[in-house]
């Protein structure tokens, strides 16, 4: 496959594929910009990185700053946890209190607590509360309801 | 991406009013359930003394009593007969009820102030705390058993694209 890269001074980068038929070339590119797209900005120690939203453990708001917890680093996101959410739009991750969202899909185990309460155990071993409010919620989700 | 069905708008989560309403009907559940737990007691007193007709007046006291032990249990002692383990608070928790409950049944004359059928009565509704927890932590057991697997279908269906 023949590609062409061209600076511009002026207007938005833009990608541009243009293909007979889609093959698995064509495919293979397509996965890459679909993955890179849902990618997310934030920063380790002033640095900034890029993460998958599949490599949260959960997404915390500790002092207004907005923390996204990965099995091996702490990111600094540079949006509110009203706004993460917003951007993740997705059915996995469940705002399980005021100051958190939680990726379902990277609990490993659910225990029932007194007072209707569920903790979570994550695959990094740390446990989250989700208190009485959310647990209602977070119990119609994984029905699917 | 699998987006949400709908934006989690703040009406979805409980109002104060509701929260409310669901801790009352957990103090009215405990009322009914120990209410029960008492009535059968004094009926078997009843029975064995002879006696098979009850006294409305302490049928009263009892669900009255009820009542006011559950709220205690739930604004003042943590909720122990729920707790997910038997610790000091809890053995605390269980010994003030059933302080009361028993001095309550004494003063009243629930069992004709007889020493022997009230310190009975003590060791009957410590048993009752003690099987009222139980039951929880089984129910709990068996949540946890419903909410995995719940957790591995939720996870299997909605799994993260390659």
């Amino acid at each position: 496959m023949k590609f062409r890269v061209q600076q511009i001074s002026q207007g938005e980068d833009e990608l541009i594929l243009r293909y007979r038929q889609m093959n698995s070339e064509v495919k293979e590119i397509l996965t890459f910009m679909e993955r890179r797209e849902r990618k997310l900005a934030g920063k380790i120690d002033g640095e900034t990185v890029f993460f998958l939203p599949e490599e949260i453990l959960y997404i915390e708001k500790v002092d207004e700053k907005t923390f996204a917890y990965t099995t091996e680093q702490v990111i600094q996101m540079d949006v509110s946890l009203s706004m993460a959410e917003l951007m993740l739009d997705d059915i996995r991750f469940f705002r399980c209190s005021k100051s958190m969202i939680l990726n379902v899909n990277r609990v490993e185990r659910l225990k029932s607590l007194p007072s209707n309460r569920i903790d979570a155990t994550l695959q990094n071993g740390e446990h989250i509360m989700i208190s009485r409010t959310y647990a209602s919620e977070f119990r119609k989700l994984l029905r699917g309801e | 991406m699998i987006f949400r069905k709908k934006v989690k708008a703040d009406s979805d989560k409980p109002s104060l009013w509701e929260r409310y309403l669901t801790k009352e009907i957990g103090i009215e559940f405990k009322a009914c359930l120990y209410f029960y737990a008492l009535l059968f007691f004094y009926c078997i007193y009843r029975i064995c003394t002879g006696n098979t007709v009850a006294d409305i007046l302490h049928m009263a006291e009892m669900i009255f009593l009820a009542y006011i032990i559950g709220y205690v249990q739930v604004y003042l002692l943590w909720n122990f007969d729920e707790a997910d383990t038997i610790g000091r608070k809890e053995v605390l928790g269980i010994s003030i009820c059933t302080a009361i409950y028993t001095g309550v049944s004494y003063w009243l004359k629930w069992f004709d102030r007889n020493l022997y059928v009230t310190i009975g009565f003590a060791g009957y509704i410590v048993f009752l705390f003690v099987c009222v927890y139980l039951v929880y932590k089984c129910r709990r057991r068996i949540d946890d058993k419903i909410m995995n697997s719940n957790l591995e279908l939720f996870k299997t269906r909605n799994k993260w694209d390659e």
